[in-house]
């Protein structure tokens, strides 16, 4: 038997992985998500680097300090100029000399309001401004605090909230990542779907050219199916493999390396605070695994009760809206993640792939309904499995007009 | 079950689609090295029968055994198939479709891929081996989809109308493969409804028609038995006296006329009524019937276009409906599968 199933893995999977389609979108994807992120960033440093030669006139003769090194992180070059009378003369005059990009008047005003004037030989960038006017307000902001003998750092950090749970439930109570439970849920969505419809156009077209009646005189209905769901499941784990093996190389390595080599993009790091960590990954990868086990086993029964592609995107119905019922659910549940009805729809096996994994993701969720959820999602899958295999067996064989329910009950009672 | 020298051997199979009767009550047999035919009009049955054969349907009734043994042991390493309906993966190369469909007929993967390379060498194919299936032209699908079906060198081959959509070029060089297994000792087991070929091919016959079987056995015996039904003549002169009470229907044949005589009759009286008629015989000659009249006097009424008796004068005509068979039968379908 495993001969049979083996064979037909290796075929999917190399038909698939050899296919210009999944070349183009395994490649590309990364390739799109690196510039989305890098190019602006990049394209908004670009120019002379004359720009970033930036004289400070402080007049209040206590910012500099604290506001060179800021500045400096920002990737500008900076020396102080004193103030006196005509200095925003001679200062302009060196900027004409191209000496300097500009400079900076910041003074007593500055203190209270935050507010300065930059004189730039250029338009400024939207990046270069904002670089500026965050470090000048930053640098005033924490003068005065420490003028009033508070800790900066501390406030400004955004504070710290401990958090003690009273009841026992969701003691475990992380910093919330919502950027990762919205972004996990969707691309679950997105993979779950994709993969899922794989099975079946695989399924419908192994049907429809007829060859299934030549593997099926080999191997049994169940070999196949078997075969070939975790066939396109290899695929998927090794699309989503390379593409998060890309972007760990992204944040680890390409990210670094071009803040060492243009500071000014030092405001790619915060993209850090959106990357999941590994236990998180590794959960992604068990939501998806169970999510597309039960899904494919439901696509591959459609493709193998339909004859064509229009009968089969009517019949998907149902499981699309299995599919999309979480994804508007999904921000509710990460609002409030523990009351009973994201608790109880996130332990529904079918939604538990998208809903349980934006609780996990996105706040404090007991471990024991995890692992309840997977316990519950290899129950179905065990039953999908049972149900749709027997469909399958029927209609894979079958031509004629698409059965109805009282008749797929027939072919699983019979089969 | 032991090994009963049949390769193949069905008892009371029965299938029924609903309410229709696809096969009813089959027994069949097929000894060891043969070619035998399974013949039937559009809708009898045939199909049907060779997928229950392969296991891809189950009977309701009735039991299938290869080689003495339980069909579902033997029949993946020992069997070679090509279903009726021609399917491949458009998408992969020759080489590696005919390689896939080696191994899942037990053949490991390196072999399956030499002996691939092999066939299409022989097969005037080599240059195709890494093009696409969707690429080549019919005729030559079908080309890798049969050397898919002997890679693994099967005793048993079930060709299921084997021979339709090919070109006659096509159909003489299958031919010659056909008869080439023969010669090696493999069982060859292959529907038609071409009566003809099935003649030119083989050694034994089975005629089906609506779900029945309806004769079965060596051919030559078959012919020999009926011999004494069919008369052929030529002769100059009148003709009244080919009709007659012991004459069913006249046919046109090669070699003059053929009259095909009802069950049980005598050709004298017709011999007798020939020479009094005064016509001149130039030929009066008891002959083996074809396998088409064999077949319309066995599936009587319906099972095939009736002939109807000569008209007119001169040589008689009979509308010959196309293929023979078929044309009068009733068509059924292949029920729900």
């Amino acid at each position: 038997m495993w001969h049979n199933v083996w064979a037909v893995i290796r075929r999917e999977y190399l038909q698939r992985v050899r296919s210009k389609w999944f070349i183009a979108a395994t490649v590309g994807g990364p390739v799109v998500m690196a510039c989305l992120i890098v190019v602006p960033a990049w394209l908004a440093i670009q120019g002379n680097r004359d720009e970033f030669r930036l004289a400070v006139v402080d007049g209040t003769g206590v910012l500099y300090e604290e506001l060179a090194p800021r500045l400096e992180n920002g990737g500008f070059e900076v020396e102080e100029v004193r103030w006196y009378a005509d200095v925003v003369t001679e200062l302009r005059a060196r900027a004409n000399d191209g000496e300097l990009g500009g400079f900076i008047m910041v003074d007593e005003l500055t203190l209270e309001t935050g507010e300065a004037i930059y004189y730039s030989m250029d338009v400024p960038s939207a990046l270069r401004q904002v670089t500026i006017q965050t470090s000048v307000a930053r640098t005033a902001l924490e003068y005065q605090l420490e003028q009033q003998g508070v800790d900066p750092d501390g406030l400004l950090g955004g504070g710290e909230l401990q958090v003690e749970v009273i009841s026992g439930a969701g003691s475990d109570v992380r910093d919330p990542q919502f950027g990762v439970a919205y972004g996990g849920a969707f691309f679950l969505y997105m993979v779950i779907l994709l993969y899922a419809v794989a099975v079946m156009r695989a399924t419908l077209e192994e049907k429809t050219s007829r060859i299934v009646e030549v593997i099926i005189s080999s191997m049994k209905p169940s070999e196949l199916m078997l075969g070939k769901i975790v066939g396109v499941c290899a695929v998927s784990l090794t699309q989503m493999a390379i593409w998060i093996g890309a972007a760990i190389t992204l944040f680890a390595v390409a990210i670094p390396m071009m803040i060492a080599a243009r500071p000014e993009l030092a405001n790619l790091e915060n993209l850090r605070e959106f990357a999941p960590g590994a236990g998180l990954i590794a959960l992604f990868f068990g939501f998806f695994l169970f999510g597309f086990l039960m899904y494919s086993g439901l696509y591959a029964a459609v493709g193998a009760m339909c004859n064509t592609d229009e009968e089969a995107q009517q019949a998907q119905f149902p499981m699309i809206m299995l599919l999309v019922v979480p994804i508007v659910m999904v921000t509710s549940v990460i609002q409030a993640p523990n009351t009973p009805m994201a608790t109880g729809l996130s332990l529904f096996p079918l939604f538990s792939p998208i809903l349980m994994w934006a609780r996990v993701s996105g706040g404090g969720v007991p471990p024991w309904q995890v692992a309840l959820s997977f316990v519950l999602m290899a129950l179905m899958v065990w039953l999908i499995a049972w149900v749709a295999g027997r469909i399958y067996k029927v209609g894979i064989l079958m031509s004629g007009k698409r059965p109805t329910l009282p008749e797929l009950w027939r072919w699983v009672r019979e089969a | 079950m032991s090994d009963d020298g049949f390769a193949l051997r069905l008892d009371g199979v029965t299938k029924r689609f609903g309410k229709h009767t696809a096969v009813e009550d089959f027994d069949f047999e097929v000894p060891r090295g043969v070619i035998c035919g399974l013949l039937g009009p559009n809708g009898s049955g045939k199909t049907t029968s060779i997928r229950m054969i392969m296991g891809i349907l189950g009977p309701d009734e009735g039991t299938v055994s290869l080689f003495g043994e339980n069909p579902d042991v033997t029949r993946r390493t020992k069997v070679g198939y090509l279903p009726e309906e021609r399917g491949v993966y458009k998408k992969m190369k020759c080489l590696e479709l005919i390689t896939f469909l080696g191994e899942i007929r037990g053949l490991k993967r390196a072999e399956a891929r030499r002996r691939g390379g092999a066939w299409l060498d022989r097969l005037g194919l080599p240059e195709w081996a890494d093009k696409k299936v969707e690429d080549l032209s019919k005729g030559m699908q079908q080309k890798i989809q049969f050397i898919g079906t002997v890679i693994h060198e099967p005793e048993l081959l079930i060709l299921d109308e084997p021979f339709s959509g090919l070109d006659p070029i096509n159909q003489d060089v299958l031919e010659e493969i056909v008869r080439d297994y023969h010669a090696k000792g493999t069982t060859i087991l292959f529907s038609t409804h071409l009566m003809d070929q099935a003649e030119r091919l083989c050694e034994r016959v089975c005629l089906i028609s609506k779900a029945k079987k309806v004769l079965d056995g060596d051919l030559r015996e078959i012919k020999a038995a009926e011999r004494r039904g069919v008369v052929a003549v030529e002769f100059e002169g009148p003709d009244t006296w080919i009709r007659g009470p012991e004459v069913d229907h006249v046919e046109e044949a090669d070699d003059g006329l053929h009259l095909v005589l009802r069950d049980g009759q005598d050709h004298q009286p017709i011999l007798h009524r020939a020479v009094s008629s005064g016509a001149r015989i130039l030929r009066f000659d008891l002959v083996e019937p074809r396998l088409h009249e064999i077949f319309v006097r066995h599936a009587g009424d319906g099972a095939v276009g009736d002939a109807g008796m000569p008209v007119g004068t001169g040589i008689g005509r009979i509308a010959e409906p196309g293929d023979g068979a078929g044309s009068g039968s009733e068509s059924v379908g292949r029920g729900g599968v």
